[in-house]
């Protein structure tokens, strides 16, 4: 198993510079002036583009700038961002821990429904519960994302006055910010309990409700659809029959025998729903008005704004490499084939 | 039992969904009753009031931060009341000279600056000197250039310096408690640009954090600053009934808190957020439930704000603005993903296209006034035939005017770069500021009847946050682009140097150079006679028709969206936003 989890740690580097390579070749198709933003860190260069551009050797050919870009994004230099007006680092490091934080609920949030709904609607399969779970699925991954996000906004914020956009309301966001407020992790509901503030922690979840809702909503339909079929397969299994021949609870059967070994595909499928939900946030964050990544990646990519682009691209890419490799290392904990190849 | 189970379940959730409800009506309590919160779709470019010269930046600095000497008397311009001056100098009081070159403020005493220091007659004079020798491309300081210097910049068209220190320092001159202006020349809209522009700072604080120390010899090197140079951008030290808590770029939001210093009686609201929220839809429910007291609403998305419990729309409010769509005659091409390849090869315009003419002119006749002024804003506005527009001085309704017709159009495409517009066709991107629906269907009708012109033209459309389109237009890499212009001080000179001088905000963004257009701004700026200036803005009215700078679009009238809670408000078209000191909610 530790040795599993080396290779893939390993393998890992190599993945990050194929990511970055990609990246980078990407980037070849703008004009070096385009190019040399990303080599600005203070907005006083602006002015010195040509400067910037023998500096990094942006006339150079495409290995030589591949390097001086690598050097500076491991010193952890993204560039200048115009939308943001600092630093790609900061702007990333500001902006973080708000999508983090919404990208967290939403996925447990989506583990747990998902796998849920799934496993029911095998169990009672062509019952009401499978019906529901059937048309939720398919309305869910059909409906557009922003269309969704704004019904929930009508019905709960504009109709009921529920959840609020935003990402905390205006007296806990003024206590916030007083001084009496420190800030651990930048993720409000953990802050506001580490600050024993509990008014702060429900809060900062009431507005967290709709954007996790939504991001729910869209993607827990494809992990619906696959424990369903993954259950149901495993539910029609040899070794299943057998437990239940010999006379297992029925609940036992399902929880312990079936659900493990159908949860392989699943396993699988989380790191592509990752993606989706990475994706999924970019949009969410923005009709909620939440001060995230996302929402900031989306106006810096209506506005060309390609450092903050490519530090977004990168983080992204990164969060999905680590992703991809946690997949990789629960599928070994779930399957011990796997570990044994 | 499950159809009963179901149909219960819906008939709960349909009960629910139609017998409770959250939002705030006419009549409901008043939500943060002692915070103000204002939602727009702009941010701010910066704070430092010599160098802001936007609407959404100008909203907090004045007069909520910084405050003026004198300032308008409520709604009406045209009457001065005392700030931070005791007296409105007028021939009467004997505080202006006869020949009307001297303007003299006596200057309050005691009046405290947020840090805790107070302002003397010193601290004006610094602050008259700073706001003049900063001059920034595109920014404010021509306002006070042009009456106490005689030139509206302190560079010349080559970049060397025309203003000394010497021509400043003797045009504001400290008299014991007074502050006493020297113009160069009389100018009857004096009051009004010191009503809006004399903002005072203290210059201990400007200079301990490393801004200019009012010396003579060093100013050259704070002349002309970048954006965020000064420690000013992001900072504030005013004396006005609000001071700056925060500027926290990330969440979009600035927040005031009252001065409970003020030498006035302090303001009733406790704290003011103004905050940036690009989607008008997130804007309008946080009207609508109350946890937004004033929000932008463009003209179009008015319909879905009327009738709102709850909600006051304060409408046909007589405004002095112009919405035009300017042409740049020389575009900075580096590094700038607007002029596709840079070449007239039909993916592309070189940097000087829009210097023809010829291509200016077939763009104003491509642009559908009518459609525009109906869609856009249901009406309620009218095509101006120049910069001086409606209301102003010189304003000449005789005067040509381009009209929406496709053969002219097409004509002046075919004559456009020798006839190689027609033959090769363009691709360029046009811009507006995010948020902006006016700008965005403007920008998209001109690109439905250009690209119908010809199959060879591409025009696409592009929207970039407020403060980023004020830096890219104000580097020259603008193409052509939706901009407006809303009065400074209601005289013609306010839009002719702006619009028609060389080095006005638009012309300098835009390379555009006539040197009669300079001549005659000047010529209106010092002329006494009303009737002779009102000839010498006409001809600049014919000038504009001719050489088409710009394309003048629309003269809207304005309307403000607010919850009916609140009370103070009064409009004034000079403020960039509202005046929160008299308001409160209740």
């Amino acid at each position: 198993m530790i040795a599993f989890i080396v290779r893939r740690l390993l393998l890992l580097p190599l993945v990050a510079l194929g990511v970055t390579a990609l990246i980078f070749a990407l980037l070849q198709f703008l004009t070096p002036a385009m190019r040399a933003s990303l080599y600005i860190t203070d907005p006083k260069q602006l002015n010195a583009l040509p400067d910037i551009i023998r500096k990094y050797h942006l006339d150079q050919p495409v290995y030589v700038q591949y390097g001086d870009w690598l050097r500076q994004v491991l010193h952890g230099d993204l560039g200048w961002s115009e939308t943001a007006r600092e630093p790609v680092a900061d702007a990333i490091r500001g902006f973080f821990p708000a999508t983090l934080e919404l990208a967290m609920y939403a996925f447990l949030c989506i583990l747990a429904l998902g796998i849920w709904l799934g496993t029911a609607s095998a169990v009672n399969k062509d019952k009401l519960i499978d019906h529901l779970s059937r048309v939720t699925s398919i309305s869910g991954a059909s409906l557009p994302t922003f269309v969704w996000a704004l019904l929930l906004l009508m019905v709960f914020y504009g109709h009921f006055g529920w959840f609020p956009p935003g990402r905390l309301s205006l007296d806990a966001d003024l206590y916030v910010r007083s001084g009496k407020f420190h800030v651990y992790t930048g993720l409000m509901t953990v802050d506001a309990l580490l600050n024993g503030q509990g008014w702060i922690f429900w809060d900062a979840v009431r507005h967290l409700v709709l954007p996790v809702a939504t991001l729910t909503y869209y993607l827990v339909a494809v992990l619906v659809r696959i424990t369903r079929s993954s259950m149901l397969e495993t539910l029609r299994a040899d070794y299943v029959r057998t437990a239940q021949a010999k006379g297992l609870p029925r609940r036992i059967v399902v929880d312990r025998h079936a659900r493990r070994n159908a949860l392989i595909p699943v396993i699988t499928l989380a790191s592509l729903l990752f993606i989706g939900l990475l994706s999924g946030v970019v949009i969410t964050e923005s009709v909620f008005n939440y001060p995230g990544i996302g929402r900031w990646g989306v106006g810096a990519s209506q506005q060309l704004d390609i450092p903050a682009v490519t530090g977004f691209a990168l983080i992204f890419a990164g969060l999905l490499v680590l992703g991809n490799l946690c997949a990789d290392v629960l599928y070994a904990v779930v399957d011990p084939r796997i570990r044994l190849q | 039992m499950k159809q009963r189970v179901l149909a219960c379940t819906v008939v709960l959730v349909l009960a629910v969904l139609t017998l409770g409800t959250g939002a705030r009506g006419a009549g409901a309590p008043v939500k943060n009753p002692d915070t103000f919160v204002t939602l727009r779709f702009g941010d701010p470019e910066s704070l430092d009031p010599a160098y802001a010269y936007d609407t959404a930046s100008a909203e907090i600095i004045y007069p909520n931060v910084y405050e003026t000497l004198i300032t308008f008397d409520g709604s009406v311009l045209s009457r001065y009341v005392p700030l931070l001056a005791t007296q409105v100098p007028s021939l009467q009081n004997g505080l202006v000279s006869k020949d009307g070159l001297t303007y003299t403020f006596p200057i309050r005493k005691g009046v405290k600056f947020h840090d805790g220091s107070t302002m003397t007659p010193e601290d004006v004079r610094y602050s008259m000197l700073r706001f003049m020798l900063q001059d920034r491309d595109g920014g404010p300081s021509w306002l006070l250039l042009t009456p106490l210097t005689g030139k509206d910049s302190t560079r010349a068209g080559d970049g060397k310096f025309q203003v000394t220190y010497q021509d400043v320092a003797k045009a504001v001159t400290v008299q014991g408690d007074n502050v006493v202006f020297h113009l160069a020349h009389p100018y009857g809209a004096f009051l009004s640009i010191i009503a809006g522009f004399s903002f005072v700072m203290p210059k201990a604080w400007a200079a301990s954090h490393g801004d200019w120390d009012g010396s003579p010899t060093t100013w050259q090197r704070y002349n002309n600053p970048k954006l965020q140079d000064r420690y000013a951008f992001d900072h504030m030290d005013g004396t006005g009934p609000f001071k700056l808590q925060t500027w926290d770029r990330q969440a979009k939001q600035v927040i005031l808190v009252r001065n409970d210093n003020y030498w006035r009686k302090p303001a009733r609201l406790a704290r003011v957020v103004i905050r940036t929220v690009q989607e008008f839809g997130t804007r309008r429910l946080q009207l609508q439930q109350g946890d937004a007291d004033l929000i932008d609403v463009n003209r179009p998305e008015q319909s879905q704000v009327q009738g709102m419990a709850g909600v006051t729309i304060h409408d046909d409010l007589p405004q002095l603005v112009l919405q035009a769509l300017h042409f740049n005659f020389k575009i900075d091409a580096t590094g700038n993903p607007d002029v596709g390849s840079g070449k007239l090869d039909g993916n592309g315009i070189p940097p000087d296209f829009f210097s023809d003419v010829h291509v200016r002119r077939a763009f104003a006749y491509a642009f559908d006034y009518g459609t525009f002024i109906r869609d856009a804003y249901r009406g309620k506005a009218v095509q101006p035939n120049g910069p001086i527009i409606q209301g102003l001085l010189g304003y000449d309704p005789s005067a040509p005017r381009y009209t929406f017709d496709r053969n002219k159009a097409i004509a002046e495409f075919k004559e456009a770069w020798g006839g190689k517009v027609w033959d090769t066709g363009f691709k360029f991107t046009l811009t507006y500021n995010t948020g902006n629906t006016v700008r965005q269907i403007g920008a998209q009708i001109l690109k439905d009847v250009v690209e119908s012109l010809n199959p060879k033209f591409k025009l696409d459309i592009r929207n970039m946050q407020w403060s980023q389109f004020l830096q890219t237009t104000n580097a020259h890499k603008g193409t052509l682009y939706a901009l407006g212009w809303a009065v400074d001080y209601p005289d013609p000179d306010d839009f002719a140097q702006p619009f028609l001088a060389s080095n006005g905000d638009y012309p300098k963004r835009n390379s555009y150079h006539n040197a009669e257009a300079d001549r005659l701004v000047r010529e209106g700026a010092t002329t006494v006679d009303p009737a002779k200036r009102a000839a010498i803005y006409k001809q600049l009215t014919r000038i504009a028709y001719q050489d088409v700078p710009q394309l003048y679009v629309a003269q809207p009238v304005g309307f403000v969206v607010m919850r009916s809670w609140v009370h103070g408000w009064y409009y004034n078209p000079v403020f960039g936003g509202a005046n929160y000191y008299p308001l409160y909610k209740e």
